[in-house]
């Protein structure tokens, strides 16, 4: 009799240990995997926000142009529901060669990548286009940033939202653009 | 990733890309004249002219250009360097041919409705068949007048009078006699809108039977309106096969139709090198090019003969000639203006 409880006991207390594990290693998966992008875009939101912030922008302008919730603006800035690990991997992203930075966060975000990159870029570009510009308007499609537009058949970049990835080059079938890096 | 998408829809071809923009290169075949201006000028490379001497001399199943549509960027030159518009270029659905900031060649052909007498000399010369001429005679009977009886009593039912009539205006309702009624016609009309009195009925009656006068012979034509006489119609121009080849101006005896040519320049035969084959005459849009008529069965046509007043310079023959005797040079281009410099030069550089 007390060896058939003693079975029932274990068995219980097996399937728990079982179903803790399965839960724990799920809770790690999660974490480090599944959520890590959006960790990424949570850090760089945040220094999104707290650059426009440091540029004049009240928390209602910068919950509006990254479109989040004001309350989460607030919470970042106060540093609050954010690991600080996020913040540096986003931090080192921001530190990528143009093409990389706005590479990655287009992968994450999509078109919201074109303020993260202009806000966060450490460097200002201006955009020189060449007479040979046949106005194919190939740069214009292919600009994630959509920096560029077509005027008289020729190409214009705005600096303001050029982030110097130096796509538009490597497209162009004149080899017509060139990119200089401004210092800030 | 950008990328174009290529439709192939017999020997035409549909090049577009869409994203901020939809860009649209469409190629029509059929109006293609086969002369690789597009090819000389497209700043990628992407579009190759076809074996064309072949491809004209044997009515081949095959596009005269293809387009690599890997190469091409969707810029619009080619479109607007065809002087036959072969090549259609659309942003957003819009022809750049309307757009101010594109430069497009300046060529056009009008048959003014005023002037033209619709002979349809220019509907027969036009070597595109563009020319439609759209004409109302005017009525036979309002451009005479007089005056036509038969005596039915003293008629005998020859039936000379109808055979003989040039405008077909008489006829004899014919039949087999019966001892009921033992003649060999029932009646005989005279259709008063198809005779023209000209009295050969009358001259031809062995027994006199027809009276009939012209009162236009007699008393001239005072009861004649002359605006009856008028042909009046409509020219059309179908201005998509049209390719301004100059024609219809020539050939109009009362100098109805205007056209103006894209390019100027000059045609030249070297007559020692040409072997006359026949290739430029065969590839060429206008009918510039002709043989003399040959002198005697079985002998090679003399050198290939050319008349300026009809080419536009587009230089399909001198692409198509196998021993370089043709050389066709274009001195002016006639475009409209655009601020875009490399535009500017491409269209200059299709002078010679």
């Amino acid at each position: 009799m007390c060896d058939y409880y003693t079975i029932i006991f274990k068995t219980c207390v097996l399937i728990l240990v079982a179903i803790y594990i399965l839960y724990v290693v799920k809770c790690v998966f999660n974490t480090h995997g599944v959520h890590m992008p959006k960790h990424i875009v949570s850090g760089l939101k945040y220094l999104t926000a707290v650059e426009l912030i440091r540029e004049g922008y009240s928390q209602k302008e910068v919950a509006e142009i990254l479109e989040m919730d004001r309350s989460t603006v607030s919470h970042y800035l106060n540093g609050r529901n954010l690991s600080w690990n996020s913040i540096e991997i986003a931090e080192k992203i921001t530190e990528f060669c143009p093409k990389d930075f706005l590479l990655l966060t287009y992968a994450l975000m999509h078109e919201k990548a074109r303020i993260i990159v202009k806000t966060c870029s450490n460097s200002e570009f201006e955009g020189i286009i060449k007479e040979s510009c046949i106005g194919c308007g190939l740069c214009v499609d292919i600009c994630l940033m959509k920096a560029i537009v077509l005027n008289d058949l020729k190409a214009q970049i705005d600096s303001d939202w050029c982030c110097g990835c130096l796509i538009c080059g490597e497209s162009c079938p004149t080899n017509s653009i060139e990119i200089l890096e401004v210092k800030k | 990733m950008i990328s174009n998408t290529k439709e192939v829809k017999a020997r035409d071809f549909e090049i577009s890309r869409s994203a901020e923009e939809k860009r649209e290169l469409l190629y029509k075949d059929d109006i293609c004249i086969g002369c690789g201006i597009c090819e000389k000028t497209c700043p990628v490379d992407a579009i190759e002219l076809g074996s064309i001497g072949a491809i004209v001399r044997t009515d081949a199943d095959v596009p005269k250009i293809v387009c690599d549509d890997d190469k091409c960027v969707l810029c619009g030159m080619c479109s607007v360097v065809c002087p036959v518009d072969a090549l259609e270029f659309k942003i957003d659905d819009e022809d750049i041919k309307n757009m101010e900031e594109y430069p497009s060649l300046i060529s056009s052909a009008e048959i003014n409705d005023e002037t033209c007498v619709y002979c349809k000399a220019c509907e027969t010369a036009c070597p595109r068949e563009a020319i439609t001429i759209a004409r109302n005679l005017p009525e036979r009977s309002k451009l005479v007048t007089g005056e036509i009886e038969i005596d039915k009593e003293t008629c005998i039912d020859c039936g000379i009078c109808e055979e003989m009539c040039p405008a077909d205006a008489i006829t004899m309702e014919h039949k087999l006699p019966t001892s009921d009624d033992p003649t060999v016609s029932s009646d005989i009309i005279v259709d008063k809108d198809k005779c023209v009195y000209c009295l050969i009925c009358k001259k031809s009656c062995p027994v006199d039977a027809i009276k009939a006068a012209c009162r236009s012979c007699s008393y001239g034509e005072y009861d004649l309106n002359p605006e009856d006489a008028e042909t009046t119609g409509a020219s059309f121009i179908d201005q998509e096969t049209c390719v301004n080849c100059g024609w219809c101006q020539e050939i109009c005896p009362v100098d109805a139709a205007t056209v103006v040519k894209p390019f100027e320049g000059e045609l030249s035969v070297d007559q020692e090198k040409c072997q006359a084959c026949g290739a430029c005459v065969d590839i060429c849009p206008c009918n510039v090019l002709s043989f003399p008529a040959s002198s005697a069965s079985g002998m090679r046509p003399e050198k290939v003969m050319s008349d300026e007043n009809y080419c536009i310079y587009c230089g399909a023959c001198e692409n198509v000639c196998p021993v370089k005797a043709i050389e066709v040079k274009r001195t002016d281009i006639k475009h409209t203006p655009t601020k875009s410099k490399s535009w500017d030069k491409k269209m200059e550089s299709l002078k010679t």
